[in-house]
């Protein structure tokens, strides 16, 4: 087995990550917290779209969420932006129980376009009840002279979401969410309790992005709608998973660094056609490379194969033979 | 009188719900693809007409005739070099692959027709009185059209030979194939001609509506909507549940305001999805 472990793979990020507030530039710092808040994010979407095989369009829904919760306690209360991002993260987690029992009642493609409605409608919410939420005007919070402490949050999440996603990728419940994603139905059959399994997948998955939507909010030092509820922050999140890898460990990571890095070079030099690019590169990446990055590391050999991977691998005829 | 006014309102309004959301609908039972570039595509399809009648002054019947027919062409294109090549993938691979195309879409419209609102005001302007009802002319065909057209596609489905093959294919690819049907013919006829209505919805949409690139995110959650409470892959299902939410739309808008009306929509589709997941006249989905 040659290769690169990919625990060494994230102790090297967690390495960058520790030493960059120190010696980086303001610029640096805040081109990496966004990079980490969508690294948490496309973890988060990870987990109940690469996993459990649950893939949507709505999980912008809960970043918006946050933004809203976190940004109207701080602007009305001057409730300091930590607490707020974790009463805003309570929330998504909230709102994610009683609509995951709706929303999953739903497969496939149907599952994903009624989360993707949702966000519409929750944008519309926020755009119609002005009173409270400043409508299409916005909310203006005090802006942050440091963005440090920012970074320290959103490193920290970031953190626990990869240690979380490789814990998943190693334990009996990873597995069981393989089995909802590869069969629903022999999964149920094998007494799985799927119901609930994809309930709790779903909340997990929420928690999160809400939190990181009430730090971006603080990071902007801004919110409406269209910024809270944006389609492209989707379909960013997404890409990275799947430019990544889906149902991987280091998928989210990959991706993410990637795709900041090409987003970064395209909205510097071609802002206009920089969202119609991204499209593109989903539309390539679906096309020739449907497995990811990692997967296609693990298959030429560059990453080590963990001991759950592998094993997995070997069930899969088609996989195992390359 | 407002009930008889909201009423008329919005069963005009769900007539263009209704041809798009069949357009959705047939690609669906067909290719069991969800085409999230619909809304784009009649986005852009009104966006074309109102520059082939005030850009290039022709007559608006030109725009009839070529925009679906453009339309057509696109929607073949799309199943030849993308849709054709990731058929055997999970069904989340062709979700992905149409919604990154709406996004290519709307960013490319938004360059070239730029962000904001256009119309077409000299389009059949002015308006007739039905039961004491003052109705817009431009709605009122559009409506004619759209449910038309809708229905002429039904009729093509339950009584040619095509529809024939159309229904067979969606309801058993595999026997289909055996029965001598070639699969991958009818595929493209049917994403050809689901493009096509939805370039057909956006020719009359553009005398009706003020339309600007975003226009189509906003329809295709309607047409989402219309389809699952209607029933996927039932065709009169979808018909129905458009005129109804054209009606909840319009009359929620009349009480609560433009921007929560059109949420009434989201929240009937939730109730619905809650009470009977498989939709009014849903036969229930074979994934």
């Amino acid at each position: 087995m040659k290769g690169i472990n990919p625990l060494a793979i994230i102790g090297v990020a967690a390495i960058v990550a520790i030493v960059l507030p120190f010696v980086g530039s303001d610029y640096a710092i805040s081109f990496s917290i966004q990079l980490l808040i969508f690294l948490v994010l496309a973890a988060s979407w990870n987990w109940i779209g690469g996993y459990a095989g649950y893939t949507h369009f709505g999980q912008v829904g809960f970043f918006g969420i946050g933004a809203y919760v976190g940004s109207l306690l701080n602007f009305h209360y001057g409730m300091p932006w930590y607490l707020a991002a974790i009463i805003a993260a309570l929330a998504g987690a909230a709102v994610a129980i009683p609509l995951g029992g709706a929303m999953l009642r739903l497969k496939g493609p149907f599952f994903a376009i009624g989360m993707f409605g949702l966000a519409r409608v929750l944008e519309a919410f926020a755009l119609g009840f002005d009173s409270i939420t400043g409508g299409g005007t916005g909310i203006y919070l005090k802006p942050v002279s440091d963005l440090r402490p920012l970074y320290w949050a959103v490193a920290g999440v970031a953190m626990i979401m990869v240690l979380l996603t490789w814990r998943l990728d190693n334990s009996r419940l990873g597995l069981k969410l393989l089995a909802i994603r590869e069969d629903e139905s022999a999964a149920e059959s094998l007494g799985l309790p799927t119901t609930r399994l994809k309930i709790g997948t779903f909340v997990a998955s929420a928690i999160a992005p809400a939190a990181m939507g009430s730090i971006y909010a603080v990071y902007l030092g801004f919110i409406d709608p269209p910024t809270a509820f944006a389609p492209n922050m989707e379909l960013t999140t997404i890409a990275m998973v799947l430019l990544g890898g889906m149902g991987t460990v280091l998928g989210p990571l990959v991706g993410a660094i990637v795709l900041s890095v090409v987003n970064e070079v395209l909205w510097a030099s071609y802002p206009q056609i920089y969202l119609a690019c991204v499209g593109v590169i989903v539309l390539l990446a679906v096309l020739f490379m449907p497995r990811g990055i990692v997967s296609l590391g693990m298959k030429k050999g560059w990453f080590r194969i963990g001991r759950p991977q592998f094993r997995r691998l070997a069930a899969r005829k088609e996989q195992a033979a390359a | 009188m407002p009930v008889a006014d909201l009423l008329i309102g919005g069963i005009l309004l769900g007539g263009v719900y209704a041809l798009m959301a069949c357009g959705l609908n047939l690609i669906f039972g067909v290719m069991r693809v969800i085409n999230f570039a619909h809304g784009d595509i009649l986005a852009i399809s009104a966006l074309s007409t109102v520059s082939i009648a005030v850009g290039l002054k022709l007559p608006f019947w030109v725009a009839i005739v070529f925009v679906p027919i453009g339309c057509a062409a696109f929607g073949a294109l799309i199943q030849v070099l993308i849709l054709r090549r990731i058929e055997g993938a999970p069904m989340i691979m062709s979700l992905l692959a149409t919604y990154a195309l709406s996004t290519i879409l709307v960013n490319v419209a938004i360059l070239i027709w730029g962000g904001g609102y256009s119309g077409l005001p000299g389009v059949l302007s002015g308006s007739i009185r039905i039961i004491g009802v003052n109705v817009s002319l431009s709605r009122l065909v559009s409506f004619v059209c759209a449910i038309g057209v809708s229905l002429a596609v039904w009729w093509m489905l339950e009584y040619t030979r095509f529809g024939r093959a159309v229904r067979s294919v969606s309801a058993a690819p595999e026997l289909a194939s055996i029965s001598g049907i070639a699969i991958e013919r009818v595929r493209l006829a049917t994403f050809a001609l689901g493009t096509a209505m939805a370039g057909f919805a956006g020719v009359l949409v553009a005398p009706a509506f003020a339309i600007d690139p975003q226009l189509g995110s906003r329809f295709i959650i309607k047409a989402f909507a219309v389809i699952i409470v209607g029933g996927m892959g039932s065709y009169p299902g979808a018909i129905l549940a458009a005129l109804l939410l054209g009606v909840v739309e319009v009359v929620g808008s009349y009480f609560a305001g433009a921007v929560i009306g059109s949420a009434f929509l989201f929240l009937l589709m939730l109730a619905v999805l809650l009470v009977r997941p498989r939709g009014l006249l849903g036969a229930g989905v074979r994934a």
